[in-house]
This record gives C-alpha cells, structure tokens and sequence, in this order.
C-alpha cells in the first residue's frame, strides 16, 4: 500500500535506491530530507516523490500562498504497476496546496504536462524570444539549426559571403538606449519601492521584494541590471561548451525582469543594448506578459518555438484568467537553470 | 449490481483505451493494455468520479490495479456496506 511521507533522513538509501530505478527519466530525486519533499513509500521501498515550493503570489496586488508542484517522480514510468503513483503525488500536492503551478518540463508533449491536462490544468507555453546580435558565429556556431549536411553547408556559405550578416543585421539590427543601465551586486530598497508600484499592474506575479530577489540571484553568475529608476533584468552571459542547441555561442539570457509599470520596453531597449555591448552572440528571453513580449518584439527580438510550459491547477487558473497578464518568465519556477 | 457496475467500467475504459469490448475484461490491466499509461489512468479515475459522481481516496488508488479491482472499489463506495 502506497503512502505519502514526508522526506527525512532515514529515506535517503531508499530514496537513492528508486533513483537508480527511474534513471531512465534522467532526473534524480535530490537526496536531501525537507519538509516539503514527500516521498510515495510502499513498505520499505520508495515508489515515487515529489517537492513543493511554497511562495507568495499576487493577484492583482492580493496576497496569497501558492506552490510550485516540483519534480514529481513516479515509478510508473519504470514499471507499470506502479502507474497509479503520479496520480497519488498529484492529488496529494493539491491537498497541500490546491493553488498549485509547474512549470518548465520540457514541452507539451512530455508525461507530465499531459498528465496536468488531463487533471484538468491550464496549460501554456511561456514564448520564447531570441536576437541574434552575431550573425556570423551565430551561423557557424548553432547546433540546433546545424542538423543536416545541406543545412551546414547553406549556413557556411552564408556566413562566409556575408549575405547572412547583412540578412540578420536587417531583421534585427542592434539596438540603442540612452538610459543608464548599472550592473549592482545586491537589490536594495530601490527594488522594493519598484515592486510596491507595480505588484498591482499584473493579474498573476510571484514575490519579487529585494530580499526573494537577493535570495535568488545572489552571487556572480547572475548580471543584476538597475536600468534607470524604471525598473532591473537580470540576466545571465554565458559561455556555452558543447551545448546541444548552442554548440560554442555565447548566450546571454534575459531570466527575469521588472519595471514600472509602462516602461517595460525601455528596460527591455537598455538590457538588450547593454548585453550586445558586452559581445554576446545571441539574447534568448521567455516572457509570458503581453507587455514584456511587445517590449522584446519592439527591440527586434523574434519569436521561436518554445518548450517551457506554464500550467496551472484549476483553483490557481480560477485567480486569473488571461495568462497574458501574467508575469512569468525564467525566474519563476526553479528560476534560471539549464541557461 | 457489481456487474452493472463492471460494465459500465468496461464501457468507459474501453472507449478510453480505444479498444474494442472483447478486447477487454475484468482481469485487464496496465501490465496488459499498451494504451494504459498513466495519464489514461488519471482519465479513467477522472470519467469514474463523474459517472458515479464519487471521489477515489489515495488508498483506493492504489489498489485499481484490474478493472476488477476498479469495479469492486467503486461498487463499495457506492454502498458502504459492501466495502
């Protein structure tokens, strides 16, 4: 008979042990013990597992507590007797928390997401945005696009003429900006008033005060943009090694944004300026609010297929109906991992 | 009154897993029917609750692992007695 338990430490060899049972999701199950990880146990074994993270979310500048249903992990996808265990971790987040969201998991088509339609959530693709701001490595460099004899040797001969440059360069030319963008280590109360001002202006948004966004985007890996007093991007310049989209471009990230409200284009225009100075190949970006997706098609960005999927659980869905005023991008979630 | 119910049970899970009616029994399971994976057994969970106008607990879950099983749980939710 299949349980639900919290994870504490006497579960971590089982834990370990259903891990290398479901090796073939290519996820693992983290071997830490925490309240807010439940394990799906059968006697001493453990057949499936799940996280929730438990964050304040605003409605329309109302408070309330919503979760993140994270990485649930069934056996079932190892051994069909257990097909009914993501079932059980479903229906047990929701008793959890019935204002329950995922997100990310890879496109529409994977078992979790249509395990969520068939639940009944709304689903969504959070859109993806790209500038291309070198053309040239861009076409030498991108395995994603670089997938056949023909495609390559079409993409070198763009390159090496030039006509893809000059192609590229007129569909999305760089971009300038006359507002002052300042790369600053820690948000400070400048973040808070920001988050006063604006929390209001959307139908759905995540906490984002200076301290969630210190917590969050603290260290070096993360280029914390103050662009103005209008608003802040974080963003991420990374060097890809061997990426199995990117090959050996560098990719900087627009993760996660915030302005006031109105002058999502104008920290949208500075970010982007800022980051095609610093060299970057390519600018990627996941933005699910009308107005930060007009802002990035404002600064020449053009829309791509995306695999990051927002779903909701029909309570959350109720709080809000357009997914459009929604502000979801790379920060939500688990925020911005795999860029 | 169980075998009622087992055919309405075999009735929706037959029109689920799009398969024909003599394909189908009471000993049917995940381990036999390719199409019953888990996101079909969420939807034949979700068409039973509706048809029977029922909630399954978690530990009844658990045990739906025939249409067998699945028709002796619905018929004791639906008369205690036989539970």
């Amino acid at each position: 008979m299949i349980h639900l338990v919290p994870f504490t430490a006497d579960w971590i060899e089982a834990t370990r042990a259903f891990n290398n049972r479901v090796a073939a999701t290519g996820f693992d199950f983290p071997l830490e013990p925490a309240e807010s990880s439940y394990l799906a146990v059968d006697g001493d074994a453990v057949r499936g597992a799940y996280m929730l993270r438990r964050q304040a979310v605003y409605f329309h500048g109302d408070e309330a507590e919503a979760a993140h249903f994270r990485l649930p992990l069934s056996e079932g996808t190892a051994d069909r007797a257990y097909l009914s265990v993501g079932v059980q971790l479903l229906r047990h987040a929701m008793r959890q928390q019935p204002l329950l969201y995922a997100l990310g998991m890879g496109g529409m088509a994977n078992p979790l997401p249509r395990l969520l339609a068939a639940a009944g959530w709304r689903l969504a693709e959070v859109p993806f945005f790209f500038k291309v701001v070198r053309p040239f490595r861009l076409l030498r460099g991108i395995k994603y696009l670089r997938h056949s004899r023909p495609r390559r040797l079409a993409m070198d001969l763009a390159a090496f003429s030039g006509a893809g440059w000059a192609c590229l360069r007129l569909i999305q030319p760089a971009v300038r900006s006359a507002l002052a963008v300042e790369c600053v280590d820690q948000f400070g109360a400048w973040a808070d008033d920001l988050w006063w001002s604006c929390r209001g202006a959307y139908a759905c948004i995540a906490q984002r005060d200076s301290g969630t966004l210190n917590e969050r985007y603290g260290g070096t890996k993360y280029l914390r943009l103050k662009v103005s007093n209008l608003g802040w991007a974080v963003a991420l310049d990374t060097q890809m090694r061997g990426d199995a989209n990117f090959g050996y471009l560098r990719v900087a990230t627009i993760a996660d944004t915030l302005s006031v409200p109105g002058a999502a284009d104008d920290v949208i225009l500075a970010t982007t300026a800022f980051l095609e100075r610093r060299g970057v190949d390519l600018i990627i970006s996941n933005q699910m609010h009308v107005a930060w997706r007009e802002a990035l098609r404002a600064a020449r960005f053009r829309a791509g297929p995306s695999n990051f999927v927002f779903a909701v659980s029909k309570p959350l869905a109720a709080r809000f109906e357009d997914n459009g005023q929604a502000h979801i991008n790379r920060g939500d979630g688990d925020g911005p991992i795999h860029l | 009154m169980l075998a009622t119910i087992t055919e309405k049970v075999l009735e929706i899970a037959a029109d689920l897993f799009r398969l024909a009616p003599e394909r189908i029994n009471e000993h049917s399971s995940p381990e036999l029917i390719e199409a019953w994976d888990s996101v079909q057994h969420l939807n034949l969970i979700l068409a039973l609750e509706s048809e029977f106008n029922l909630q399954f607990e978690p530990e009844e879950i658990d045990q739906m692992k025939t249409i067998g099983d699945i028709s002796a749980i619905v018929f004791a939710k639906r008369d205690p007695r036989h539970g």
